[in-house]
């Protein structure tokens, strides 16, 4: 069945893997001209992957995209390509040159679509000045991108798209990096670029602004598309649910019941924020959307960084688990026990000669190969380079590592992230297991994945712009977690 | 041996008129060679193998005006051969992702090696100079009569007016055309200008080999009409200070233009401090330039900054 | 960080010998007669090992190891020219001041001038690059010239020969001279010197912590921090400045060890072609001492070829260049795979 005129994006039965990741499987979009339809859904839901299959950085595996009713070529197509058929794009990176100008970066974007030497100043002028009494979008020219604020950038991305006059215009987050009195603005011209007749596609985070603009909303769960409704047909509950959905295929065996010990770490948040007391043979879970400042305080509770703002208290030992193994937490170009040294260099154990300055790799040798037996890491062996690891692989290497020599506290940021199913499992049950322990440690367990925070924790809080909010024992669900993670009002 | 061919070619006279004069003679190869490096790092592209391109420039120039007997052949000549050795740095850099530090110490040890060999091979190691057909001076009327300024601004080989001539055209082409823009934008953040359709590496390597262009053009003018031959290592290491004159001109073609000036001028202190009756210290001098350029990029002169991606490879493995 | 394959310096030694091979046919040179040569110059006689090949290699083994050291850990040291004259100039006046004392104590002396003068010659650059990010290859070049005209100054002035004729210094006391390590040859004890040097590097990267945390720097910075929980900032100052060492050394053995007075242009580039040394060396400081071995036996035989086949000279630093530029290309090949 061909679209109308009137459905610019029409989008049906797409799917996208990534080895034996499913990011994508049979997601549907339909974006009518005229209107602001907004793409929800959690991290890992497929967001991205399709709007990089639609901006043309990645082919799909199967399905049909559709735009003004022509299909977009099988090989996938190029940027420049999708700007010739209309597709705007205001990616959530702005794909700005920091010491330029405004003006040049908008040349940069319309780059010769018109013939000539001289830079077209005067014409982007024109148009710069057409576009704001249509629409009142107002972008700084003259001064260099560098030293503006993060909601003028934005401007000037979106400005850059208009001059190209775009049908279709998606946007990916664009309110993540606003201020709230920023966020009205945007709101505001997206309602008015819609109203030119413009099909506008907006992929988002935060429900309430979604549900301020919207016409109508698609949400998307593992890669399939689970609602498809008009605004006025859903609540903001609804639709959280929508997005995080039934239980998963992970099953959450009984919690048994822990005396939670001793403090070993404590975390003195902001004033606005809360404390976080970490106890020992507790999981607590920081569930949070992308960007709310989950890294820095992963980090500084690992004690590899000093907290922004507040103060921490932490014990000696402690197991970090970074959330970028690849480069964070292995070097790909040293081999397994080299890995193991990278972490475990300060114990005395594995030193020797004097002064200590030796390493006495005979010993760092068995500590690998024991745990890559006990482990269970697929490898040739201990000389075999990190990089040579699959992702699953590589975390238990990194688990294993950590885990080592009884740290006091543990500190998981997104375990999880870029494993399988087999893969994640494993994580979750050492994290298990050590709960459970002897002489547990306190673990902290911060993660974008909410499934997980669920089925891990013993306590929750949410981090929302770098506030920690404790989530009370009855709230504990899906969906309370969820809407407060996705500020879906209190 | 540079030393020597300098005392040949120092005109007697006033001690301010010939300092001037030397001046400028020994800055405009440095010019020359900055303004093109300019353009190769504002693209992002470091070339430290921009000696080898210069003194395969000179023999280009030497052997082509030889070969000829006209001396405009041979600026043609050097020019192409600055860019032959530029490939050999420029693609393994732009389209093999190689380290532009080692490419560019290989390509200066392949150019310095080369042109020796080949020159002793040709003309043999008998230690008499070869005469090559010069570029003339031209005289512009009336501007050359001024003292001091005259003789040494506008009584020179047309490469060095081609010299003066390229600051201003480069200013404008960097800074108000829209392929000058492309090349900033990917000299500054690389990926920013991929995302916005621009060709990097097509750029890149452009700019690069540009650079190359303009040093074997200097090395052609070093042959043809600063020292009038040729010999081995003629180029004495100007390939490494154009990388210095750039920053002190902080990748701009007027500053560049005056900083290539400032050094050439520091070299000539000596003949004016000789004139003086100082015949100490003028190393002390020499080495003033550098210092001046390290004091600009450590910011107590100033602020100076390269181009952001300056030596970085594109793409990058994330 | 570079990371080379193995064969990546074998494939660029053949494909130089290959194009050298080709080009002296083109030329009209006897191919043979010119590699019997080279040969013969390099190795063809004690004289010729120990006197040419081998004394020959001594400056670009210290400056390869400095050049080694600083890459491994990610530092671009591209001043080891000038760091080698701040040695050579301190080598020297220390040697020429303490000329009465015993050679036991003058020697070590010199040395150790030489160590912290290179030392010191690196400083600001790092200092710049830790404090202000600044670019190190453009601040150590830059210092380079600053040195070379330094010593140009001390050596036409200060310290010059008494008659004022030469741009050359005064001899040095003989107390100071290196004493020679190989019967009736020219080959001095700062060979053994930087050989032991080399092997006690290798050992430090090898089995200490101090050299482990310098690879992860080099090999994975954020990993390294993070991780390793590593002070870059402590080991990064440290290594540069080990490297200025190493480079400062190689200044001051060369005017005790050859030399024996300090000359205005001591250096003919080792700073430079010490980047090339330690390249086909995969910055393994074993391999440095092949590959400047390597480089010394082509300089010693390059001397006789041009003797014996009428081969250019000159023509050495082609070999080294192709040889570097197949190992940067066998590099590519990797990642690209």
């Amino acid at each position: 069945m061909t679209g109308s005129p009137d459905v610019p994006v029409r989008i049906r039965g797409l799917r996208r893997t990534f080895g034996s990741v499913v990011a994508l499987d049979d997601a549907r979009l339909e974006v009518r001209s005229g209107e602001v339809h907004a793409l929800v859904g959690e991290n890992g839901a497929g967001k991205t992957t399709l709007l990089s299959i639609l901006a043309g950085h990645l082919t799909p595996d199967s399905g049909t995209i559709e735009i003004d009713s022509a299909a977009i070529p099988d090989r996938g197509w190029t940027t420049r390509e999708a700007w010739d058929r209309g597709v705007g794009m205001v990616h959530q990176h702005f794909a700005l040159v920091p010491r330029l100008t405004g003006l040049e970066n908008l040349s940069l974007g319309v780059r010769r679509a018109r013939a000539g030497w001289a830079l077209p100043t005067g014409w982007i002028r024109e148009r710069v000045e057409a576009i704001r009494e249509e629409t009142g979008l107002d972008v700084d020219l003259r001064t260099p991108v560098e030293q503006l604020s993060v909601g003028e950038r934005q401007r000037l991305e979106i400005m850059k798209v208009l001059l190209r006059d775009p049908r279709i215009l998606v946007l990916d987050e664009p309110t993540a990096v606003l201020a709230p009195s920023e966020v009205d603005g945007l709101l505001t011209l997206l309602r008015r670029l819609a109203g030119e007749g413009r099909a506008v596609l907006l992929v988002a985070h935060k429900l309430d602004e979604v549900l301020r603009v919207a016409d109508r909303i698609t949400v998307l769960r593992n890669g399939h598309t689970v609602l498809e409704e008009e605004r006025r047909k859903v609540t903001a509950r609804s639709v959280a649910e929508a997005m995080v959905g039934d239980a998963q295929a992970l099953d959450a065996p009984e919690r048994t019941a822990v005396e939670p010990g001793e403090i070993r770490a404590r975390w003195l948040g902001r004033d606005d924020g809360a404390d976080l007391e970490l106890r020992a043979g507790e999981i607590v879970g920081v569930a949070g959307v992308e960007g709310n400042g989950q890294r820095a305080l992963a980090r500084a509770l690992a004690g590899r960084q000093l907290p922004d703002d507040g103060r921490v208290h932490l014990p000696d030992g402690i197991a970090y688990i970074p959330q970028d193994r690849g480069h964070e937490g292995l070097i790909g170009s040293f081999d397994l026990t080299e890995n193991v040294a990278l972490g475990h260099h300060a114990d005395p154990a594995v030193r020797g000669g004097p002064g200590r300055l030796f390493l006495r790799w005979n010993a760092l040798t068995a500590r690998t190969r024991e745990m890559i037996h006990t482990f269970g890491i697929r490898t040739s062996g201990s000389r075999a380079t990190a990089a040579s690891l699959s992702g699953g692989n590589q975390q238990r290497l990194v688990v294993a590592r950590e885990l080592h020599g009884r740290p006091e506290l543990v500190v998981a940021e997104n375990p999880t992230r870029g494993l399988d199913v087999a893969g994640a499992r494993f994580v979750h049950d050492q994290l298990r297991r050590l709960r459970g322990s002897d002489d547990a440690p306190a673990i902290v367990l911060v993660s974008t994945d909410l499934e997980e925070v669920l089925a891990l924790s013993d306590r929750i809080c949410t981090i929302v712009r770098g506030r920690l909010t404790e989530v009370p024992a009855d709230e504990r669900t899906r969906e309370g977690v969820g809407a407060r993670m996705l500020e879906a009002g209190e | 041996m540079i030393e020597a061919l300098l005392q040949a070619a120092t005109p007697t006279g006033a001690g301010w008129a010939a300092f001037v004069e030397a001046g400028v003679r020994l800055g405009i190869p440095l010019v020359l060679a900055a303004l093109g490096e300019m353009v190769s790092e504002r693209a992002g592209v470091l070339n430290i193998g921009l000696e080898g391109s210069i003194i395969a420039g000179a023999l280009g120039g030497a052997l082509g005006a030889l070969a000829t007997g006209s001396a405009g052949v041979g600026v043609v000549a050097g020019g192409a051969a600055g860019v032959l050795v530029g490939l050999a740095f420029a693609i393994p850099v732009v389209w093999l992702n190689t380290d532009q530090i080692i490419t560019g110490t290989a390509v200066t040890l392949l150019g310095l090696g080369g042109t020796a060999a080949i020159y002793s091979s040709r003309f043999g190691a008998t230690g008499t100079q070869l005469t090559l057909p010069t570029l003339e001076p031209i005289a512009i009327p009336l501007l050359s009569g001024i003292p001091v300024l005259g003789p040494a601004f506008f009584d020179l080989a047309p490469t060095a007016y081609l010299t003066f001539a390229l600051a201003p055209l480069l200013a404008w082409f960097l800074f108000r055309t829209e392929w000058g823009l492309e090349v900033r934008a990917v000299g500054e953040d690389p990926d920013a200008a991929a995302a916005a359709g621009l060709p990097v590496r097509r750029l890149r390597l452009a700019a690069a080999l540009f650079g190359t262009l303009l040093a074997g053009l200097a090395g052609a003018h070093l042959a043809l009409a600063y020292a009038g031959t040729f010999a081995e290592n003629m180029s004495a290491g100007r390939g490494f200070i154009a990388i210095a004159v750039v920053v002190l001109g902080r990748w701009r073609p007027w500053a560049v233009l005056f900083a290539g000036l400032f050094f050439g001028a520091a070299s000539a202190l000596q003949f004016l401090l000789q004139t003086l009756g100082w015949d100490v210290g003028y190393q002390l001098f020499l080495a003033l330039p550098y210092i001046l350029t390290l004091a600009a990029l450590g910011g107590w002169i100033g602020r100076s900054r390269a181009p952001a991606a300056l030596g970085l490879p594109w793409p990058r493995r994330h | 960080m570079i990371r080379a394959r193995w064969w990546g310096p074998f494939f660029g030694i053949g494909l130089a010998l290959v194009v050298t091979s080709v080009a002296l046919a083109l030329g009209g040179y006897d191919v043979g007669e010119a590699f019997a040569a080279l040969w013969r110059g390099a190795f063809g006689s004690e004289q010729a090992i120990a006197s040419f090949t081998l004394k020959r290699s001594v400056p670009l083994l210290l400056t390869g190891l400095a050049v080694a050291l600083a890459f491994r850990a990610g530092i671009w040291n591209i001043g080891a020219e000038g760091q080698l004259y701040a040695g050579a100039v301190a080598g020297f006046t220390v040697g020429l001041i303490g000329g009465g004392l015993p050679s036991f104590v003058l020697i070590p002396l010199v040395l150790l001038a030489s160590l912290l003068a290179g030392a010191a010659w690196a400083a600001l650059p790092t200092i710049m690059k830790l404090k202000g990010g600044t670019n190190e290859v453009i601040t150590t070049l830059l210092l380079n010239f600053v040195a070379i005209n330094l010593t140009a100054w001390l050596v036409q002035g200060a310290l010059q020969e008494p008659r004022g004729v030469y741009n050359e210094s005064a001899p040095l006391p003989e107390s100071a001279h290196l004493p020679i390590l190989w019967g009736e040859t020219d080959l001095h004890v700062g060979f053994a010197l930087a050989v032991v040097l080399a092997v006690g590097l290798w050992v430090v990267f090898r089995f200490t912590r101090a050299g482990f945390l310098v690879r992860a720097i080099g090999e994975g910075p954020a990993a390294a921090r993070i991780t390793g929980q590593v002070r870059s900032n402590r080991v990064t100052a440290g290594v540069f400045l080990a490297s200025g060492a190493l480079a400062g050394l190689a200044g001051a053995v060369q005017v005790a060890g050859v030399d024996l007075k300090l000359y205005e242009s001591l250096s003919p580039g080792w700073g430079y072609t010490a980047i090339a040394v330690a390249l086909l060396a995969r910055l393994n400081p074993l391999g440095v001492v092949l590959t400047a071995v390597f480089f010394g036996a082509l300089q010693a035989g390059a001397a006789g070829m041009q003797r014996a086949a009428g081969v250019p000279f000159a023509w050495v630093n082609v070999i080294e260049a192709i040889a570097v530029l197949g190992v940067l290309i066998a590099a590519r090949e990797k990642a690209a795979a």
